[in-house]
């Protein structure tokens, strides 16, 4: 919709002026063939309804339209109008062409955003500062954000909810495939294929670890204790089920492999120990040595499905 | 009302006040409310037509979607024309309906509706009774326009016999117009128009 013909500083010429909105043309198109001109909005609208020049009736589609040439843009540009702010005491004269400019910095905007410096920090539309109260603007905001989080925490109620169904599923699933396993020699082949990938993919999972000290190694824990507590932490990092009770029996030197088994062995096997891929157990002064990391180890220094190493300290 | 009609309706209104059809007499425009919304007219009888001599008043009443949409505008003065409902006043013009344009103005409408004046449209009527007379007794077409221009309008000539007429069923107790629109309707044939109101 074009200017309030009003604004401008003298007489504005009738060709300047959009038979549509009777207001100066702004952000002008014309017809194809007539060039009658017209606002943007103005033929936009008036297109939607009827495909037809408003003046002359011709036939137009909204593709059709044109922008007006340039000497039509000059003359409308070089027009010297008041800011849309007047009311609110901008007494700017602007070209037309620099009004869009001056109205994004214009001081007297009513609606400009500024920030309350009462000790909120909301920034709001000026005209609304005087009427802006702290308390009551951030108690709504308290209660809009309260909304949100009950919704938040309804939704997580029910996303628990749907994971808790999922892994009863998934339980039931693997039962299932433990039943077939057992009757067919495929399926055997297929699922221990997966085991062994979810093993590897648990084992990609953990960060790797550095044995500063490997004197500081604990060839025979205490059960009750230590091996408990590097269960829990293995079953929380999503150590895989079906390894492991295997894994906690090879914490005890008394399941190591030969290269480990007595201290005069781990003497002389010491150089080796730098060639171990090392997995830290989270949270423990313990490393993992997985064989599916330490397919590059002598056989006499690695057993089935891998080491637990717990140590009194040196772990990085 | 939404603003581009408002602004339009003011710089339309100022045009007809400054035009030399206001200077001639030919056409008027009032305000009837301060929102702009509503009009009334007021057109000349063109020279040369039964309407001569006659004023006719006109209702315009805007849309909220002007100038997308044509003004609403029908006459308040009783006329006998092809193109205009004898009962409500109803206009049958083309810019008024599906020809509409928005760079039309109040001031083009009114000499448009002037010119429907001249200028009758027999085949496009707003009113078939009013039309078939047209077409089939012009002469008496004629006269019973000139009648009504002269009873509702104001025009200068007075028609005898039509008067003689309304007048004896006026004495029958029959109200004025309607006894003017029955005789009208059967061509001015007392007995068929008294036969129609009694039955």
């Amino acid at each position: 919709m074009g200017f309030e013909i009003k604004r401008f500083q003298g007489d504005v010429d009738e060709e300047l002026i959009c038979p549509i909105c009777s207001g100066v043309l702004e952000d002008p198109l014309q017809a194809p063939t007539c060039e009658h001109a017209f606002c943007r909005a103005c033929i936009t609208e008036w297109i939607s309804r009827q495909p037809t020049c408003p003046v002359d009736r011709q036939a137009v589609t909204a593709c059709q339209l044109r922008p007006v040439p340039r000497i039509l843009r000059n003359l409308l540009s070089r027009l010297c109008t008041s800011c849309d702010n007047a009311p609110h005491g901008c007494n700017a004269v602007l070209k037309l062409d620099s009004l869009a400019s001056h109205l994004v910095e214009c001081e007297f905007n009513p609606k400009r955003p500024m920030s309350c410096e009462a000790g909120c920090g909301l920034v709001i539309p000026k005209d609304e500062l005087a009427e802006h109260n702290c308390v009551r603007e951030l108690r709504a905001l308290i209660a809009t954000q309260q909304g949100k989080l009950t919704d938040f925490q309804q939704e997580l109620a029910e996303q628990r909810l749907t994971i808790n169904e999922h892994k009863r599923e998934l339980a039931l699933l693997k039962e299932f495939m433990r039943a077939m396993r057992v009757s067919n020699p495929t399926m055997r082949a297929l699922a221990d294929q997966m085991e062994r990938e979810e093993v590897v993919r648990w084992a990609n999972s953990l960060a790797r670890a550095r044995v500063t000290r490997w004197g500081g190694m604990i060839s025979t824990p205490d059960d009750a204790l230590q091996v408990m507590m590097i269960k829990r932490s293995l079953s929380e990092s999503g150590c895989p089920p079906h390894i492991i009770d295997d894994l906690m029996e090879n914490c005890h030197e008394r399941r190591w492999p030969p290269g480990l088994c007595s201290l005069e062995t781990r003497q002389n096997n010491r150089r080796l120990y730098e060639k171990y891929v090392c997995k830290r157990v989270p949270g423990k002064q313990a490393v993992l040595v997985l064989q599916c990391d330490n397919t590059h180890v002598d056989e006499h220094m690695m057993v089935e499905p891998g080491l637990v190493m717990i140590f009194a300290h040196g772990i990085e | 009302m939404a603003n581009i009609a408002a602004k339009r309706i003011k710089r339309e209104f100022k045009e007809v006040m400054k035009s030399e059809e206001v200077a001639g007499g030919d056409i008027k425009l009032e305000l009837v409310n301060d929102c702009w919304t509503e009009l009334q007219g007021e057109i000349a009888g063109p020279p040369d037509t039964p309407y001569e001599g006659g004023t006719f008043l006109l209702e315009i009443k805007v849309p909220e979607t002007y100038p997308f949409n044509p003004p609403k505008i029908r006459f308040m003065t009783k006329i006998w024309h092809p193109n205009v409902s004898s009962a409500t006043g109803a206009i049958c013009l083309d810019i008024l309906k599906d020809q509409w344009a928005a760079a039309l103005t109040l001031r083009t409408v009114l000499l448009s509706i002037q010119a429907l004046l001249s200028a009758a449209e027999p085949n496009d009527p707003q009113d078939a009774v009013v039309a078939k007379q047209y077409r089939e007794n012009p002469q008496l077409f004629n006269m019973t326009a000139r009648h009504w221009t002269n009873i509702y309008a104001g025009g200068p000539t007075s028609v005898w016999e039509f008067n003689q007429k309304v007048q004896r069923l006026l004495d029958m107790g029959i109200d004025e117009h309607q006894a003017r629109v029955a005789l009208s309707t059967y061509d001015w044939e007392l007995e068929r128009a008294t036969e129609q109101l009694f039955c």
